[in-house]
């Protein structure tokens, strides 16, 4: 990796999740994942006191599917993870954001910057930062040796 | 709904077992997928796989250097393999939960036939109740 350490910051993506209600049932929330195309809702809170909540195909697929049970009759609240996992130091270096996934075992994080909501890091975040840190030392090696 | 009516043919990608982490991740970034299927290096040896997950949670959470890190270190070798192609899928998703992956490996006999993922089986489950519904009506 390169010299100046990857921070959280660098990878973090601001973008919205798409959310599903928690009473709404799992066939719903699957159909809503595929026409989206993305795996993972976030489970809005019902007021200011509760905590938010997500699912993910993971979810679905290991305690619905595997058990056997209706995916019309099952709802999101029971499958859901809450609260979510949160970091809240945006200066973090990449390592130690890659070990807190590994720890909880989850594959999206949701970041606060001094209370407020920031983002969602997740792993796929992580390999782009890698990856374009990677190719800008390639670059950077590769200019040094036309000007020498 | 059974195994298989889900699996996808297509042909993974491959990558050498003599490769490091950077080249799996270079590869994966390139072909836009978040798996790599490793080779085998003679016909008495296992394939393994390698996945965006084994990458961070392995390599990047323990910060290992990437240039120098063989990707057998972080592979998943031998593979999780299914060969009953008449199994049904709650089964398969049972199979991913108690292995903790999401694919699995699916062999006709000898005849390698794809890999099976837990987006394949979340397509599967939706379709067939929308099958299901067409009839009804």
């Amino acid at each position: 990796m390169t010299s100046t350490p990857l921070v959280l910051k660098d990878v973090v993506k601001t973008w919205e999740l798409h959310s599903v209600g928690p009473e709404a049932t799992v066939h719903a929330a699957m159909q809503e994942m595929l026409q989206k195309n993305c795996f993972t809702l976030l489970v809005p809170r019902k007021n200011k006191h509760d905590a938010y909540g997500i699912v993910t195909k993971k979810d679905i697929v290991s305690k619905v599917i595997a058990e056997g049970k209706d995916p019309k009759k099952v709802k999101v609240k029971e499958v859901m993870s809450k609260p979510l996992v949160i970091l809240t130091d945006l200066t973090l270096d990449l390592r130690w954001v890659a070990k807190a996934m590994a720890n909880s075992g989850v594959s999206t994080v949701a970041v606060f910057d001094k209370g407020d909501f920031y983002g969602y890091v997740t792993e796929a975040c992580i390999l782009e930062g890698v990856y374009n840190s990677l190719r800008r030392a390639k670059l950077e090696q590769g200019t040094e040796f036309v000007s020498c | 709904m059974e195994l298989r009516d889900i699996v996808s043919g297509s042909k993974p990608v491959k990558i050498q077992p003599s490769a490091t982490a950077s080249d799996a991740l270079v590869s994966m970034m390139e072909n836009k997928i978040d798996y790599l299927l490793i080779d085998r290096t003679g016909p008495n040896d296992a394939y393994g796989i390698i996945t965006r997950w084994d990458l961070v949670a392995e390599a990047i959470a323990y910060g290992k250097e990437l240039a120098s890190t063989p990707v057998l270190d972080l592979a998943r070798k031998p593979l999780v393999v299914m060969n009953n192609l008449d199994l049904d899928i709650r089964w398969v998703a049972k199979k991913m939960r108690n292995e903790g992956v999401s694919r699995i490996a699916v062999f006709d006999k000898d005849a390698f036939l794809g890999f099976v993922s837990d987006v394949d089986i979340l397509r599967a489950v939706v379709s067939k109740t929308r099958t299901a519904k067409g009839a009804e009506q």
